[in-house]
C-alpha cells in the first residue's frame, strides 16, 4: 500500500489539472520606461511548462488556470512574477541595463549569453541590415562589426566581395571565413558570379561572426579565417504574424572620372605624334618630311576614328565613359513572411523577390527565394525539424575587367567616334579604336541562372534535462547554367557569325554533425556544459560546356542553330572532411568563466601521411564585476577580463590534389595526350594558424556606456604557397608550405544610449580596428618574391604586408626633356630607363584601420539612421595607368590629368611628355607613378523612417506599418583619383594580388524608398 | 576503432581528370599519349603557335611591320625595349622547358614503349627538344654569327625528367655557353634523325630533323652542312611546291610543300598567327600587325606573294598567310630547303642537287614571276626575304647576316631577350646570368 499511494497521488494531481478551470488570457509587454513593446519577451505558468511568448507588437495569448502566477521575462529586463486576474494581463517591466549582455550569441554547436564568452564574436542583427538594397550580404555587413573588412571587388552586381576578418591569414590557401547556415557550412564555389549572393538575408535573425581561435576553433581546420555563422529566422508561439515589405530604388555610379573631350584628344594625339617625330630629327610640319610621319600616321587614324563626321572640325564629341553606364538602373524588391506556432510546433515562411539593375549595361541580378522553417515537438523528450531554402538567382553579367569586351574599357575609345553611323548602327572596329564593348551590349548576352537549395534536417533526443543528443543533415545544392551568345558584329562572335556558349554547374555540398550536449548546474556555483560529436562533409562539383559557332541568324541563340560546334569539355571535383569535436565550459560562481576545446580534422586534400590534424583552443574568463569589491559601483556597471589561445588550420583554396604530381589530357591533331600539369610535393601538410586574444569587455552607467576592446595576435605557420620553382623543372610553381605571416591588431568597440526618453532616443556605436599584417618568413633562401610582371607590382617580402607594392619608384619628368624618371637602387640617383631603376616598397594595399560609425535616432515613431565606414592608410595601383594615363603611348582616349604634360624645357610637372607608338622613357611601366592613397570615409547607408502610430493601424487591422527612404553609398570622400577607392580588379583578384584597378566599375550608389507592413 | 576507419576511408579520394605522375609512363600507350602531350606543348602559342615567329618579326621588322596592338608585352619587343618582367618573354621560356621536361620523361622511360616504336617515339621526344633548345638560343642568347660562341652565354640545359616533385640542383643549373647549346642542339636533332622514319607532316619525321638541322648550320655559318640537310630534304622526302603560292598557306590538311606543320582545326590547336596578324572581321584581334608599304614595296608588282596582302579599308594591309583561324600552320615548307641549298651552293661554289640560278627559280617562277637570268647573294636572300616573309626567319636570318634592324647591331644587346625575372629569381642571380644590358 504505501508504495501504491504515490502514484494515487501523481494521477490525482495530473487529472485534476484538466479539472480546474481554465480561461484564456491576453495582453501585452511593454518596456517601463519607453513603453516600447517588447517582442519575444516570455511568458510562463509558474511551475509549469506551460507558457508561451510576445509576438513582433509584444502581445500573447495564452490559456491558463484561475489565478495563476505568471512569470514574464524578457532578454535585459528584469522578471516580474504576475497574478491573473481578468482575462487581460498588461504587464511593463524595468530595464535591467545587461541588455547587450543578454544577448544570446550563436557559437558553433550551440549558443551562449554574450556576458559569459571568453572568445571575440561579433553579432549583427539581421534587422540591422533587413532594408539594404544589396544583393550580397557581406555588402551589408561592411562597416558595422571590428575586425571584419569588407571589399566589394567593384559595382558589377552579384559579383566579388571580398571579406577579411582580422586581416589576411593566408597567401596561397583560402582567405574567407567559412560560412554555416542553421548548422550546414555552405559552399563559396560557383560557376560564374557570387555564390552568397543566393542568400536572402531578409530571412536572417542573425550574423554571429567567430573571430577569435577560441570561438573559431571548434570548427577546427575550417576556421583559420573565422567563421561567419547565419541563424535564418524562427515561428514562435502565438499569433501568426504576417509581414510584407516592398522597396523601389534607382542606381548610379558613386563617381565618374572623366577622360579628355574630342579637342582636346585631337589635340593632344597630334602634339604626341609630333612629339615622336621630333625625337626621330623628322620635323612633320615641313610637308617634304610629312610622309612616313608619326603625325601622318595619327591623322590617318583620326580620321580612320572619326567615322562619318570630320574631326578638324570637331563634329562628334562622344562622351564614352557614360555610355558604359546603365542611365536607367533600378532596384526593386518585395518580401513576404509569415510566422507563428503554439507550444508544439513553430514556423518561419517566406519568399522573396529582388531586383537589381547593375550601373554597368548589361550587368543585372534578380533573386526569388523562399523558405519554409518548421519545428515539431514529437514529444517532450524528442524535437525535430527542417530548415530549408530554395533560391533562383538570375543574373545578367559583363565580361571580367580585363577583356575588352566589358563596358568599361569603353572609356578607351575615343571622343572623336560618334556612337553611330548614318544608317543607326553602332559603330564597331576598325573605326572604334578597339573592339566597341556596347556592340557586346546590344547585340551579346550573358544569362546566368542558379537554383540554390540550402536546408537540413535535424532531430534532437533529450535523455535528461540536462543532456541531449542532435543529428543534423545538411545539403547545399547548387545548379547554375551560363547561357552566353555574342551577334555577328561583336568580338567574339566575328568572323565567326556568332558565337554561343552553354556551361553547367553543380556543386553538391553535404554535411552530417552529430554530438552530444550536456548542462548543468551544480550547488548553484558550478555552470558546466560540454559538447561532444563528429561531422562529415563531402563536397562534389561537376562543370560541363559547350561551345559553338556559326549561328545561321542573330536571333537563333540557342547551341542547337549552331552550324559548327567548337568544342567542350566536362570535369569535377571531390573533396571530404571528417571531423572530431569537444568542447568543455566551466563556469564558477558566475565570475570565473573556463573553456576548453578541441577538434580532430581530416582532409582529402592531403597525402594519407599529413591529412590529419588537431586544432585545441582554450580560452578564460573573469567578470570583474560580479566580485565584491565591485559589484557595488555605480559607476561600473560591468567588467570582464578574458583571454583566449587557439590553434586552427586552412587546407581550402589551392586544389584538391595540390601534394600530386599530376599529368592532364590534351589534345593533338584531334588525339590525346598526356601533358604534366603539377609538380608533386608529398610533404605538403596543414597551414596552421595560431591566434591570442586578450580583452575587456565593459559597461558604465548601468550599461549606457558599453564596448569591448580586444588586442589579438594570429600566426600563420606553414603557409601554403605556389613558390616559383626553376621553369628547368618542367614546371613554373609548387605548392609547399614556405613560411610565416602575422596579423597583429586591436580592436575597438563603443556602443552608446545617448538619449533615452519615451519621446526621443539616440544610440551610438563606434567600431574601429587596426590590424597590421607581416610576413614573417618565406621559403628559406628566398625573402623577396617580387611579382612585377610590367602592370602590377603586388609582391610577398619578409617583414612587410602580403602584397605590398615593391617596385621602381618614380621620379617625376626630367625638366630638361619631358622624360618619365625612376630613383636607382640607391634612391637618389635618377634614370630613365626602366630596367636600370631601382626596387622599393611603394605602397601597402592592406588598410591599417578600418572603421564604422553609425546612429540610430527615434522620435515619435519617426527612426533616421545612418552608418559611416572607413578605411585607412591603403595604396591602390591603377594597372589601367599605362593606358588610360599614358601619354597617348597609343590611341587610348587618357584621364584629364595627361593635360598638364610637360611640354618646353623648363617645364616642371609630373606628367611626362607626350609620345606616340612606345617611344620609351614615357613610364607607363608599372610603378609608383601609379600608385595613389586610397583612404575613404563613405556614408554607407542613411535611412529616414516613419511608423504609423498604432492608433491609425488598428483602424486599418494592421499591426505596423513604416514607410521609409533609405541610402547607400550616398556620400565618399577621397583622395583617390580613379573611380572609387574601395576596387580589387575581378580579373586577378587573390590573397596577394590586392588593391588593385583595372576598368573596375565604380561602386553603387543607391537611394530607395520603402514600405514594410505587419499584420 | 573499426567505426574511425571505415570513415576515414572516406577521405581516400582520387583524381578524376588526371593521373598521378606513378601511373603515366607504365604502358606503350601511356608514353605514345604523352609524346603527343609533347607536341600540343611545342604547338602551344607560346611557341611554335605563333609567338616564336611572331617575336622574330618584331624585332626584326626594321620599317616593314609595324606592331599596332595594345598588349605592351609585343610592343616592348616591337620597340626593342623588353623590360624583365615581359610576361610574353616569361611564358616562352617557362613553355618551352615544361616542352622539354616532357620530352626528358619520354626518353628517361623509353623502355616501357614496344620494341618496334622505342626508336621512333625517342627519336621524335629528340627532336622536340632540339628544336626547343634551339628556338631558346636563338631568342635568348647573343647570335652565334657574333663569335665568342665558347664563352657566351646560351641557355641552360636539362636532359633528365622531374620526378616526385623534386627541385634539385640540377635544376639550378648555370647557363651553357652558346656553342654547347648548339652542340646539345645538334646532338638531338641528328640522333632524332637517325631514329625517326621518313613519314612528315603534323609529326616530326627524318625531313623535318633534316630542315631543321639546315636551319641550325645556316646559324652557324657552317654552309655545307646547311647544303646537305636541305638537300636530303629536297632529294628524299617527296615533298613538292604548291602553285599557286597561296596553296601554301590557310590549308587544312598540310599542304605537299610542308615538311612540318601544326593541325589547327576549329575544335584543336591554337593559331596565334591569326591571333595577332589577321584582323576582327575573321575572329582576330584588331589588326595587331600591319604590314607597312616598306614591305609591300619589296615585291614586283606580279609577285603572287604580294597578291596575298590585304587591305582592311583605309590603306591598312595585313598578312594573308594567317588570314583564316581554323587553318594548319606551316613550321617549314620545302622552299625554304630551295633558298637556303641555293645560298649555300653559292656560297661554297657548288652545285649540290641543283645550280642555285635553279633553285632561285624554281621559288621564283612558283610566284608567277618570269625566270632569272642570272643570281647574285644579295638575289637569293632577298627571294628568301619575300618568300618566308612573316613565317618567324627575319630577324634571325638578319642576324646571321649581320643586318641591322631598326638601327640596332645585329649583335645589340637590344636584340636578345632578358632572362625572365622569375627566373632569375627562382634560380639566383649568381647561377643564371641576366644577358648583358638588362
Amino acid at each position: 500500500m504505501r508504495k501504491i499511494k504515490p502514484l494515487l497521488v501523481m494521477a490525482f494531481l495530473f487529472s485534476g489539472k484538466l479539472l480546474l478551470a481554465q480561461t484564456i488570457i491576453t495582453g501585452k509587454v511593454t518596456d517601463s520606461k519607453t513603453g516600447d513593446a517588447l517582442q519575444n519577451a516570455s511568458i510562463v505558468v509558474k511551475g509549469s511548462s506551460n507558457g508561451t511568448s510576445t509576438d513582433n507588437n509584444g502581445t500573447f495569448r495564452l490559456s491558463v488556470q484561475e489565478n495563476a502566477v505568471l512569470v514574464v521575462s524578457s532578454l535585459g529586463y528584469v522578471a516580474k512574477e504576475v497574478t491573473v486576474t481578468g482575462n487581460l494581463v498588461n504587464v511593463a517591466l524595468a530595464s535591467s541595463g545587461t541588455k547587450n549582455l543578454d544577448e544570446i550569441v550563436v557559437v558553433g554547436y550551440g549558443t551562449k549569453i554574450k556576458k559569459d564568452l571568453t572568445g571575440n564574436i561579433a553579432k549583427v542583427k539581421g534587422s540591422d541590415v533587413q532594408n539594404m538594397p544589396v544583393t550580397n550580404f557581406n555588402q551589408a555587413l561592411q562597416g558595422r562589426a571590428a575586425g571584419v573588412f569588407v571589399e566589394a571587388n567593384n559595382g558589377k552586381v552579384g559579383e566579388g566581395v571580398k571579406i577579411l576578418i582580422r586581416g589576411s591569414g593566408s597567401i596561397s590557401a583560402s582567405n574567407s571565413p567559412l560560412y554555416v547556415i542553421d548548422g550546414v557550412p555552405i559552399s563559396t564555389n560557383t560557376g560564374s558570379g557570387n555564390a552568397l549572393a543566393d542568400i536572402n538575408f531578409n530571412d536572417v535573425e542573425s550574423f554571429d561572426i567567430l573571430k577569435d581561435a577560441s570561438a573559431a576553433a571548434i570548427y577546427g581546420s575550417r576556421a583559420a579565417n573565422g567563421v561567419v555563422l547565419i541563424t535564418t529566422k524562427k515561428g514562435r508561439s502565438g499569433k501568426t504574424n504576417f509581414q510584407v515589405n516592398t522597396q523601389y530604388g534607382r542606381n548610379k555610379p558613386t563617381h565618374l572620372r572623366g577622360f579628355l573631350d574630342a579637342s582636346e584628344y585631337v589635340s593632344l594625339l597630334r602634339e604626341a605624334a609630333t612629339n615622336s617625330d621630333n625625337i626621330d630629327g623628322i620635323d612633320p610640319t615641313d610637308p617634304a618630311q610629312y610622309s612616313g610621319s608619326w603625325l601622318e600616321f595619327a591623322e590617318r587614324r583620326l580620321t580612320r576614328y572619326s567615322g562619318w563626321s570630320d574631326w578638324r572640325k570637331l563634329e562628334t564629341n562622344t562622351n564614352w565613359e557614360k555610355l558604359a553606364f546603365n542611365d536607367d538602373a533600378s532596384t526593386a524588391s518585395i518580401d513576404f513572411s509569415a510566422s507563428g506556432g503554439n507550444d508544439r510546433t513553430k514556423f518561419y515562411t517566406s519568399f522573396a523577390y529582388a531586383k537589381q539593375d547593375g550601373i554597368l549595361i548589361g550587368n543585372n541580378f534578380k533573386r526569388f527565394s523562399g523558405r519554409v522553417n518548421l519545428e515539431q515537438m514529437v514529444s517532450d523528450r524528442f524535437k525535430l525539424g527542417v530548415n530549408l531554402s530554395l533560391t533562383q538567382s538570375v543574373a545578367g553579367r559583363v565580361p571580367v575587367d580585363n577583356e575588352f569586351t566589358t563596358p568599361m574599357q569603353i572609356v578607351a575609345l575615343s571622343p572623336i567616334t560618334p556612337l553611330r553611323n548614318l544608317d543607326g548602327q553602332v559603330y564597331n572596329s576598325p573605326t572604334t579604336t578597339y573592339s566597341n564593348p556596347y556592340v557586346d551590349f546590344t547585340d551579346g548576352k550573358f544569362k546566368s541562372i542558379t537554383f540554390r537549395n540550402i536546408g537540413n534536417v535535424f532531430g534532437q533526443y533529450n535523455f535528461t534535462p540536462s543532456l541531449f543528443f542532435r543529428s543534423e543533415f545538411g545539403i547545399d545544392i547548387q545548379n547554375q547554367n551560363d547561357d552566353q551568345f555574342y551577334g555577328f558584329r561583336t568580338a567574339y562572335g566575328n568572323g565567326s557569325n556568332g558565337y554561343g556558349e552553354s556551361d553547367w554547374f553543380r556543386g553538391t555540398d553535404f554535411n552530417i554533425n552529430n554530438y552530444f550536449t550536456y548542462k548543468k548546474k551544480y550547488n548553484a556555483k558550478h555552470d558546466v556544459e560540454a559538447v561532444a560529436g563528429m561531422s562529415y562533409q563531402k563536397y562534389n562539383s561537376e562543370y560541363a560546356n559547350v561551345y559553338g559557332e556559326q549561328f545561321p541568324v542573330e536571333t537563333l541563340r540557342k547551341l542547337a542553330s549552331a552550324g559548327l560546334i567548337k568544342g567542350g569539355t566536362s570535369r569535377e571535383s571531390n573533396s571530404a572532411f571528417l571531423s572530431y569535436f569537444a568542447r568543455a565550459n566551466y563556469k564558477l560562481n558566475n565570475r570565473y568563466l573556463f573553456s576548453l576545446s578541441g577538434r580532430v580534422d581530416g582532409s582529402s586534400v592531403f597525402g594519407s601521411e599529413t591529412r590529419y590534424g588537431f586544432f585545441p583552443a582554450v580560452s578564460a574568463g573573469w567578470v570583474l564585476s560580479e566580485e565584491n569589491f565591485l559589484s557595488g559601483s555605480k559607476l561600473l556597471s560591468f567588467l570582464k577580463l578574458r583571454g583566449s589561445w587557439g590553434l586552427t588550420g586552412n587546407a581550402d583554396g589551392f586544389g584538391d590534389f595540390a601534394h600530386l604530381g599530376l599529368w592532364g589530357g590534351s589534345s593533338y591533331n584531334a588525339t590525346g595526350g598526356l601533358v604534366s600539369t603539377q609538380i608533386a610535393n608529398p610533404d605538403l601538410k596543414w597551414e596552421k594558424s595560431n591566434q591570442i586574444d586578450i580583452g575587456i569587455d565593459f559597461g558604465f552607467l548601468n550599461n549606457r556606456i558599453s564596448g569591448e576592446i580586444d588586442y589579438y595576435r594570429r600566426k600563420t605557420e606553414d603557409l601554403i604557397y605556389n613558390v616559383p620553382v626553376p621553369s628547368t623543372t618542367g614546371f613554373t610553381n609548387k605548392t609547399v608550405n614556405i613560411g610565416a605571416m602575422e596579423n597583429k591588431g586591436i580592436e575597438i568597440v563603443l556602443n552608446t544610449d545617448n538619449v533615452i526618453s519615451k519621446t526621443f532616443k539616440w544610440s551610438s556605436n563606434i567600431n574601429l580596428s587596426f590590424n597590421k599584417n607581416k610576413i614573417l618568413k618565406l621559403d628559406g633562401d628566398q625573402t623577396i618574391i617580387p611579382g612585377n610582371d610590367g602592370r602590377y607590382l603586388n609582391s610577398l617580402i619578409v617583414g612587410e604586408s602580403i602584397g605590398v607594392f615593391y617596385g621602381p619608384r618614380y621620379a617625376g619628368v626630367d625638366p630638361a626633356n619631358g622624360d618619365a624618371l625612376f630613383f636607382e637602387q640607391d634612391g637618389k640617383t635618377t634614370t630613365n630607363s626602366y630596367n636600370d631603376a631601382g626596387n622599393f616598397i611603394v605602397g601597402n594595399p592592406n588598410p591599417k584601420m578600418i572603421a564604422g560609425f553609425g546612429n540610430t535616432l527615434n522620435y515619435k515613431g519617426i527612426e533616421f539612421s545612418f552608418l559611416f565606414q572607413g578605411v585607412f592608410g591603403n595604396q591602390v595601383q591603377n594597372g589601367g595607368g599605362g593606358f588610360m594615363t599614358a601619354g597617348f603611348d597609343w590611341f587610348d582616349n587618357q584621364t584629364r590629368d595627361q593635360l598638364n604634360r610637360w611640354q618646353k624645357p623648363g617645364d616642371v610637372t609630373d606628367v611626362p611628355q607626350l609620345r606616340l607608338g612606345g617611344y620609351g622613357a614615357d613610364g607607363i611601366s608599372a610603378s609608383s607613378r601609379y600608385v595613389y592613397d586610397a583612404d575613404y570615409i563613405r556614408l554607407k547607408n542613411i535611412t529616414l523612417a516613419y511608423n504609423i502610430p498604432s492608433s491609425i493601424l488598428k483602424r486599418v487591422k494592421l499591426s505596423s506599418a513604416k514607410f521609409y527612404v533609405t541610402a547607400v553609398n550616398l556620400l565618399t570622400i577621397t583622395d583617390y583619383p580613379g573611380w572609387d577607392p574601395e576596387v580589387n580588379t575581378d580579373y586577378r583578384a587573390g590573397n596577394r594580388n590586392q588593391g588593385s584597378d583595372f576598368y573596375a566599375a565604380p561602386q553603387i550608389k543607391n537611394i530607395s524608398f520603402g514600405l514594410n507592413l505587419g499584420f | 576503432m573499426l567505426f574511425f576507419a571505415s570513415w576515414s576511408k572516406k577521405l581516400d579520394i582520387d583524381p578524376t581528370q588526371s593521373v598521378n605522375e606513378d601511373a603515366v609512363f607504365t604502358s606503350d600507350a601511356n608514353i605514345k599519349a604523352a609524346l603527343n602531350g609533347a607536341y600540343d606543348v611545342v604547338s602551344s602559342g607560346e611557341l611554335a603557335g605563333g609567338d616564336l615567329q611572331l617575336y622574330s618579326e618584331l624585332l626584326g621588322a626594321d620599317g616593314e611591320i609595324s606592331w599596332v596592338g595594345t598588349f605592351n608585352q609585343p610592343d616592348e619587343i616591337f620597340n626593342k625595349s623588353i623590360i624583365t618582367t615581359n610576361s610574353f618573354v616569361r611564358d616562352t621560356w617557362s613553355e618551352a622547358y615544361r616542352a622539354i621536361n616532357i620530352c626528358n620523361s619520354i626518353i628517361a622511360n623509353i623502355a616501357v614503349a614496344n620494341a618496334d616504336d622505342q626508336d621512333m617515339i625517342k627519336g621524335e621526344a629528340l627532336f622536340l627538344r632540339g628544336y626547343m633548345y634551339f628556338e631558346l638560343v636563338k631568342l635568348f642568347a647573343k647570335p652565334y654569327s657574333a663569335g665568342n660562341v665558347t664563352s657566351n652565354l646560351g641557355v641552360q640545359i636539362i636532359t633528365t625528367p622531374t620526378v616526385n616533385g623534386q627541385v634539385a640542383s640540377v635544376h639550378k643549373v648555370p647557363r651553357s655557353t652558346i656553342e654547347q647549346t648548339y652542340q646539345q642542339v645538334i646532338s638531338d636533332l641528328t640522333t632524332a634523325k637517325s631514329l625517326m622514319s621518313d613519314d612528315y607532316g603534323v609529326y616530326a619525321g627524318k625531313y623535318a630533323a633534316a630542315g631543321i638541322l639546315s636551319r641550325v648550320y645556316l646559324q652557324m655559318g657552317d654552309y655545307a652542312k646547311a647544303r646537305d640537310e636541305a638537300n636530303d630534304v629536297i632529294e628524299n622526302s617527296g615533298a613538292s611546291l604548291e602553285a599557286p603560292y597561296s596553296k601554301a598557306f590557310n590549308n587544312t590538311a598540310p599542304s605537299a610543300e610542308d615538311i612540318l606543320v601544326l593541325p589547327i582545326t576549329a575544335q584543336d590547336g591554337v593559331n596565334d598567327f591569326h591571333t595577332y596578324w589577321s584582323i576582327a572581321d575573321y575572329g582576330a584581334r584588331d589588326g595587331d600587325v600591319e604590314i607597312n608599304q616598306q614591305h609591300l614595296d619589296l615585291y614586283d608588282p606580279a609577285d603572287s606573294r604580294l597578291a596575298l596582302f590585304f587591305d582592311y579599308g583605309g590603306g591598312y594591309f595585313y598578312s594573308g598567310k594567317w588570314l583564316l583561324q581554323y587553318k594548319y600552320i606551316p613550321l617549314l615548307r620545302l622552299s625554304e630547303m630551295y633558298l637556303t641549298r641555293a645560298e649555300a651552293n653559292f656560297r661554297l661554289g657548288t652545285t649540290t642537287g641543283a645550280d642555285p640560278l635553279d633553285d632561285v627559280n624554281t621559288v621564283h617562277e612558283r610566284a608567277g614571276l618570269s625566270a632569272l637570268a642570272a643570281v647574285t647573294i644579295d638575289d637569293i636572300l632577298y627571294e628568301r626575304h619575300q618568300e618566308l616573309a612573316h613565317e618567324g626567319q627575319r630577324i634571325h636570318d638578319m642576324k646571321r647576316l649581320h643586318q641591322s634592324a631598326d638601327g640596332f647591331e645585329f649583335d645589340a644587346n637590344e636584340l636578345v631577350f632578358p632572362i625572365p625575372q622569375r627566373e632569375v629569381d627562382a634560380v639566383g642571380p649568381t647561377i643564371l646570368l641576366q644577358n648583358p644590358g638588362y
